[in-house]
């Protein structure tokens, strides 16, 4: 197995007659993953199976080559963040982090430097020294962020970690992740609002009712729906024209002139010879302005394998 | 597809032991343990019973205080066995108090706020966690238990005429090996009750309800259906049998050295596996 990877091999867990995950194979690259699903399809379940909080009843699991059935090892490259207001309300922040330090073996004074640094990273340097109870629900988040971050871990496994965040701090937490993940670290976060993980992470790992449904960049997953036209939201000075032109000689299922001047939506089951039509067109002068792929994105990919949208 | 720099380097300078690190959590708790005004005070009210004890050891060794009193007061005054084992039951009533204060408030809050992930995402098993919590409970009680009964053996020792300690060495292994498997069932009493009750006050009536309702139904048991299996859920006529034989004394009537110890063993036994079973790092609900 890579020691570059997450790797799990057919693996189940159940609690009880309670589903947890089913029969997952899944390798994960370094870089920014989200797992995507509905609650309850087993997300939580998969993140505490590669920290070792529980183990599978069937299959293996490997962390960077390491099981987490050895916990001494694993600890030491992995932070984990649960999705639960977990901190300990009556220690202040900066405590509750280097405590956690000085529980993985630092000294005292590396684990307090440690601490201001990861409390600088998720800005909370000016809240360190009050207590988690008088934190706001974005700020306990943070903290909890913190605590993971602080020991400067190579696996980053974070549960839900944009919950709870004003828009300003979340647009930091997400350049921050991507800093970490372009580090070289593997950055696993687990979301079930679809619109946030689309826009950072480098692939999905799309679950359902236990199971991985879908895996990889959201392009490359996209593509592989084949009972589902692909959609294009195109912009062009001569709409109607183009439509008729698409028609005409273009590998196009469906055409809608949409309410937005100039705006058109094309559905066809042959991306490149449609993209290939397209180009020969504007090529001929059509004034085609914008081509935007419309459901290469989690919403549609989920709405297209599960179902439903989240 | 993104491209990584792979700039990351892991720490790899040096660590502290693995003791050093276990004793973070029993230094934490101990913290907020001993930040409680009550269980301060509590602990003062618990000196009041060793003091008085250790003014009797220097009455009884100082003859010349009681010269020309008759021989029943000379009998009164003997330190003994019997002695030692008063002051270990009162003793150990407020270490139950003490426990029942205490204890709550070491595993509940981490439950509540489902936080076990947190600590067992560290190198830390779920024994090491029980056992941390443990050792904060153990020192507290330690400081009105063993501690106090050690000092007043040695005091009477100290003071005592040749050949005291010789003929009475088992009062001593009694007040130090008796109390610490008192320490060690109240402390698993006040986590159990942490780990299975949520409400503070509720923990802590558990507690007292482990040892004095349940001491009470063992009792009744043993009457009404003149029995003697009640004593296996008497933790403190268990318990008392127990330092009874450690200190060379006679045993309760009707109470066996064979059921003390089974008793004391089912109720550990017990007592761990109900830890047990709540200290997962994930609830799931079913």
């Amino acid at each position: 197995m890579s020691a570059q990877e997450i790797v799990f091999e057919n693996v189940s867990k159940f609690y009880g007659d309670v589903l947890g995950v089913n029969r997952i194979d899944l390798r994960i690259p370094p870089g920014l993953t989200s797992i995507v699903g509905p609650n309850g399809a087993g997300k939580s379940t998969l993140m505490n199976l590669m920290c070792g909080l529980i183990h599978p009843d069937r299959g293996e699991i490997r962390v960077l080559g390491i099981s987490p059935r050895e916990p001494e090892r694993l600890m030491r490259i992995t932070g984990y963040a649960t999705q639960f207001d977990a901190a300990p309300r009556w220690a202040t922040g900066f405590d509750f982090v280097a405590s956690s330090l000085l529980l993985f073996g630092y000294s005292a004074s590396l684990a307090e430097r440690l601490a201001w640094r990861a409390l600088e990273q998720v800005g909370l340097t000016e809240a360190a020294r009050r207590k988690v109870i008088s934190y706001s629900k974005g700020m306990r988040q943070r903290v909890r962020l913190a605590q993971a971050l602080a020991h400067d871990p190579q696996v980053l496994v974070l549960d839900e970690p944009l919950n709870g965040l004003d828009p300003v701090v979340r647009a930091e937490t997400i350049a921050l992740f991507r800093q970490l993940a372009a580090e070289g670290r593997h950055v696993l976060i687990s979301s079930h609002v679809l619109q946030e993980v689309d826009a950072i992470s480098d692939r999905v790992v799309l679950m359902a009712n236990g199971m991985i449904v879908a895996e990889g960049d959201i392009r490359g997953v996209r593509e592989e729906i084949h009972e589902h036209p692909s959609q294009f939201l195109i912009r062009c000075a001569q709409p109607s024209r183009l439509a008729a032109l698409l028609f005409e000689r273009g590998p196009v299922a469906e055409v809608r002139l949409l309410e937005e001047d100039g705006a058109l939506l094309a559905l066809t089951r042959d991306r490149r010879a449609f993209t290939r039509t397209l180009t020969l067109l504007a090529a001929e002068g059509l004034p085609v302005e914008t081509i935007v792929p419309a459901d290469e994105n989690v919403h549609a990919l989920y709405e297209y394998l599960i179902g439903g949208s989240a | 597809m993104a491209v990584y720099k792979r700039g990351y380097q892991r720490y790899e300078g040096p660590r502290t032991s693995h003791m050093a690190r276990l004793l973070v959590m029993p230094r934490e708790a101990w913290r907020r343990v001993s930040g409680q005004r009550i269980v301060t005070a509590l602990i003062a009210v618990s000196c009041i019973w060793p003091l008085l004890c250790a003014l009797f050891i220097y009455v009884s060794n100082h003859t010349e205080l009681w010269a020309g009193m008759g021989g029943d007061f000379r009998k009164l005054l003997a330190i003994d066995a019997s002695f030692f084992l008063t002051f270990m039951k009162v003793q150990s009533v407020i270490s139950v108090l003490l426990a029942a204060l205490a204890g709550p408030g070491l595993i509940a809050p981490d439950l509540g706020n489902q936080g076990l992930g947190l600590y067992f995402s560290r190198p830390i098993s779920r024994l090491e966690y029980a056992l941390a919590k443990m050792a904060a409970l153990v020192w507290l009680l330690s400081l009105v238990t063993w501690v106090p009964g050690l000092a007043l053996f040695l005091m009477q020792v100290s003071m005592a005429p040749a050949g005291w300690a010789a003929e009475h060495w088992t009062v001593g292994a009694a007040v130090v090996f008796g109390f610490w498997q008192w320490v060690a069932l109240v402390a698993l009493v006040g986590l159990a009750s942490s780990a299975w009750v949520r409400w503070r006050l509720i923990a802590g009536a558990a507690v007292l309800g482990y040892f004095f309702v349940l001491s009470g139904i063992g009792v009744l048991v043993n009457a009404i259906f003149r029995v003697e299996w009640g004593d296996l859920i008497n933790p403190l006529r268990a318990s008392y049998g127990l330092w009874c034989v450690l200190a060379g004394a006679e045993l309760p009537r009707g109470l066996s050295l064979p059921t003390a110890l089974l008793a004391l063993a089912l109720m550990g036994s017990l007592l761990a596996l109900a830890l047990e079973r709540r200290l997962r790092p994930v609830e799931v609900v079913r």
